[in-house]
């Protein structure tokens, strides 16, 4: 969507309201120039990881509006944690909304029909709840329920007590408010944390004895919906276009390190280099989207599209190397917003880098891991989707659909009907095209889906994957498109759950729609 | 004697023509592009003036600033610009978002007339103001209040306003497109409702046929009636839908109202939002709004029918210099109007040349070699026209 479209409309449904100053209470975000840290992490302990976030709201001296997920941490206010589980563990969380009630902004949703889970109520945007991103858990309140959840302010909280497959593909996902229509905002204020599930170096034994980083890479505009200029961080910490001193990444001379980065934008589609003295270095591939690679691959870029990990080995180079971590331009069509190439972080050699070693593997094996073999079973039934944009003028109004193939385009309602009706026990195809002149990013929840076919041709790696993009059509020839095997064998998946485009704009606006797994 | 002084006419004849051309100071006679120049603050807006080299190149001639701004946006169905294509009084009517106001321009001297306001609530401000005329009155849809506002031609290009029609879509919708045929004006809401109205009175009065539009209440495309057009005889309005994909509806009007439309749709591209008739009614030009290429489809006057035509290559510049194609204007008044004239949308705003070549019932559009040309006044070009205009 373009820049004038995308500003009116938020001036036209939004006004100002944004830039209104409220109560500070978010924690200061790192300074320019500085070490980036690894998030503060907390790990289960005996099976459980118990925690409380409160979720804050603040507008910082340059403007942005931060929403932040505060942990204590002893007499420290911590941000957004990560969250550090093993397959078969329980997180109980507990969310407070702590947002300062703010007037000025009058847009609310329709609350859903049918029960209610949390407080209830119309949605706003000082309404939340979680999403837990990538994780195969039940779509049922309480877990990763994000159509009924709702938790407002003032009100004692919600608690989370989410049940981890033991199955669980160990990896990196990441949470994150889902309240239909201002999802963007809270994302857009920094409200998402890495979650990981442990066990990465029993598939993987690669990593194993490597030391471990996790990098959140943020997007923050002045206004959401008003696209012009954008800051990306990493870790909280700005990595300006130009000018401005960049984030730094320690690391020992040649040391190889294990790099866990979540794309935590609104909108951007990350091509991920390390580069050495300008040369495009080799990226040892784990794992996408929290699941291991059926076997690692090197790669000088890595394309990880907005909800997207990745997972790799980062060679430093030796003492004196001058090495950037960047993000390569990327062309989302005619309708969409360039993103365009710039440094994320300064990689700088120094003897005195911190380590954090993964664990040694002990018994190394895939197998057990969810969604292991079903590539190999046969599709039951097969889908056709697509993508597709509709704008009657420059300032709107706009819309934004995906659609099964032969019903009406519509966009997403709180309360509608389910638009696919399935079963536990199937395994189905879906051929998700993109007919708009604007890279989408499909994502589903609760489950990964198998990529088969790219553009009608299979695929040498069959990923597992739960967000993938699919580029624009660019005028004339047949759309792109992608084939990705479902598997809802699973009696956890049994509910209604959401798919939909992680453009977190393009959700909200209702690109999205409800499936339905019948017990 | 009486040869000197012819001779001396006859060059200070020459001589003032000369000057108005490079003054560009027009001469009653002179075919004309026009754009509005709907420029939001703080860059003035109003409308250029084109003339049409030898070679078939647009010449850029002045900007007739109108005194007030525009939005530099809105409704992509919207025209902005009416043409009075009186003898008497040729005029360029052209709305002013921002300001809310409507301004005249006096062809003749590219100078301005008059201009006008509607009610103390008429406003624009949101989406555009929309203009159509006749030689009496022009109307202007209100995007802000919804409404129609009704202003008497004065002469010298002037307007006098005489009051507002509040009009809604079925479904709260906002107006959008106008067209006027004869006593019937024709317009289209953002809900995808259209509805057609009794001008022959001067005020608009309900035909009582507001109805959603067959693709609107049917299509598996989400779609709606964006701009509009109408035959020579007044048998059909074709509307030209925002959508998914390429689509344009029909309806016959012969009866006084608007029936059911049919619906034409195809794949080639995506939406249809602006579309325009050729002189000899046998092509019907669609601008493929996002699809950023401009299809021409076989129209039968007599029967309605729409059939596949050709659809051009994308058009230069797409993303970088613009990113919606809007209005449309035709090459030349007769015939199958050789191609058309396109504005479009962006941050450097154009007009692209596609000519027409039709044989056998095939159809191509193609680009110009020298297309586009920049529209350096107008940062958000929506809206096209000519003088003279169109016979009907």
């Amino acid at each position: 969507m373009r820049w004038l479209s995308k500003g009116w409309f938020a001036i036209v449904v939004c006004g100002f309201a944004f830039l209104k100053p409220v109560a500070q209470n978010c924690p200061a975000r790192p300074d320019s120039g500085t070490v980036v840290a690894d998030p503060f992490s907390i790990s289960s302990q005996n099976g459980v990881l118990s925690a409380k976030f409160s979720l804050g709201h603040s507008v910082d001296s340059a403007g942005y509006t931060h929403f932040c997920y505060n942990y204590q941490a002893g007499t420290e206010t911590v941000e957004a944690p990560t969250l550090r589980l093993n397959p078969g563990d329980t997180l109980n969380l507990a969310i407070v909304d702590r947002i300062k009630n703010n007037e000025s902004m009058k847009m609310n949703m329709e609350a859903p029909a049918g029960p209610t889970c949390g407080d209830g109520g119309a949605a706003t945007v000082n309404s939340t709840n979680v999403h837990f991103h990538g994780m195969n858990v039940p779509p049922v309140c309480h877990q990763d329920d994000v159509i009924n959840t709702l938790i407002q302010p003032g009100t004692p909280g919600f608690q989370y007590a989410v049940h981890i497959p033991a199955t669980q593909p160990p990896g990196l996902y990441w949470y994150h408010p889902h309240v239909h229509g201002f999802t963007e905002f809270q994302v857009n204020g920094g409200a998402a944390g890495a979650l990981i599930v442990e066990g990465m170096e029993k598939v993987r034994p690669e990593v194993a004895g490597l030391t471990e980083r996790v990098f959140v890479i943020r997007q923050q505009y002045l206004v959401p919906w008003i696209p012009g200029p954008y800051l990306l961080t990493v870790n909280y910490q700005i990595a300006p276009f130009l000018g401005a001193a960049r984030p730094i990444i320690n690391m020992k001379p040649g040391e190889r390190q294990f790099w866990r980065v979540a794309n935590a934008t609104l909108q951007d589609f990350l091509q991920l280099q390390v580069q050495v003295n300008g040369t495009l270095q080799p990226l040892e591939m784990i794992a996408l989207d929290g699941y291991p690679l059926a076997q690692t691959r090197n790669q000088t870029t890595i394309l990880v599209p907005p909800a997207g990990r990745a997972e790799f080995i980062v060679q430093a180079p030796a003492s004196g190397g001058s090495a950037v971590f960047f993000s390569n331009m990327y062309d989302t069509g005619p309708t969409g917003n360039l993103d365009l190439s710039q440094s994320l972080a300064t990689i700088q050699t120094t003897s005195n880098a911190a380590s954090s070693p993964m664990p040694t593997a002990t018994r190394p094996s895939a197998e057990g891991v969810k969604f292991f073999d079903f590539a190999q079973q046969p599709a039951t039934t097969e889908r056709q989707l697509y993508f597709s944009e509709e704008f009657g003028g420059t300032n709107g109004p706009i819309q934004f659909y995906i659609t099964v193939d032969g019903q009406k385009q519509k966009v997403f309602e709180p309360n509608e009907a389910p638009v696919i009706t399935t079963k536990v026990g199937a395994i189905e195809d879906w051929t998700i095209e993109n007919r708009a002149l604007e890279t989408h990013a499909f994502h589903i929840h609760q489950i990964h889906f198998r990529v088969l076919e790219v553009d009608g041709k299979p695929v040498p790696n069959h990923d597992l994957r739960d967000t993938i993009e699919i580029p624009y059509w660019g005028g004339s020839g047949p759309y792109h498109s992608v084939k990705v095997r479902m598997d809802f064998s699973d009696p956890t998946t049994a509910g209604t759950f959401l798919f939909h485009c992680h453009i977190l704009l393009h959700e909200d606006l209702g690109m999205m729609h409800k499936i339905q797994v019948m017990p | 004697m009486k040869r000197l002084a012819t001779s001396w006419l006859l060059r200070s004849v020459a001589l003032l023509a000369g000057v108005l051309a490079v003054s560009g100071l027009a001469m009653a006679g002179t075919r004309y592009v026009v754009t509005s120049d709907d420029s939001a603050f703080p860059f003035p807006a109003g409308v250029s003036f084109y003339t049409v080299a030898t070679n078939g190149g647009l010449v850029f001639q002045q900007q007739v600033q109108t005194g007030g701004f525009g939005i530099g946006g809105g409704y992509f169905g919207m025209n902005r610009l009416a043409v009075l294509n009186r003898s008497d009084q040729p005029c360029v009517y052209s709305s002013e978002a921002a300001t809310g106001d409507i301004v005249g321009i006096a062809i003749n001297t590219l100078t301005v007339g008059g201009s006008a306001r509607g009610s103390d609530t008429d406003g624009g401000t949101s989406n555009g103001i929309g203009l159509a005329i006749n030689s009496n009155y022009l109307y202007a849809s209100f995007s802000d209040s919804n409404t129609i506002g009704t202003f008497q031609v004065q002469s010298g290009c002037g307007l006098a306003f005489l009051h507002d029609t509040p009009v809604v879509g079925l479904h709260r919708g906002v107006i959008n497109g106008m067209v006027i045929h004869g006593t019937m004006l024709i317009a289209s809401y953002t809900d995808g409702t259209i509805e057609s109205f009794d001008i022959s009175g001067g005020t608009p009065l309900s035909n009582g046929d507001k109805q959603g539009s067959t693709a609107t209440r049917t299509s598996q495309d989400a779609t709606y009636a964006n701009s509009i057009d109408i035959t020579r005889d007044g048998h059909y309005a074709i509307f030209g839908d925002t959508s998914t994909a390429l689509s344009v509806e029909v309806s016959d009007i012969s009866s006084g109202q608007l029936a059911k439309t049919k619906i034409y749709q195809s794949r080639a591209s995506i939406s249809s939002s602006n579309i325009l008739l050729s002189p000899d009614q046998t092509m019907l030009y669609v601008i493929n709004t996002q699809g950023a290429t401009v299809s021409a489809l076989f129209f039968n006057k007599s029967t309605g029918k729409l059939t596949a035509g050709c659809t051009s290559g994308a058009l230069r510049g797409q993303s970088v210099n613009y990113s919606y194609l809007a209005g449309a204007a035709l090459i030349n008044l007769t015939g199958n109007g050789g191609g058309v004239y396109v504005a479009e949308f962006g941050p450097a705003s154009g007009i692209a040349t596609l000519t027409l070549s039709v044989s056998d019932q095939k159809c191509s559009l193609k680009e110009t070699s020298g297309s586009p040309v920049f529209d350096s006044n107008s940062p958000g070009l929506l809206s096209i026209g000519t003088y003279p205009t169109r016979s009907f």
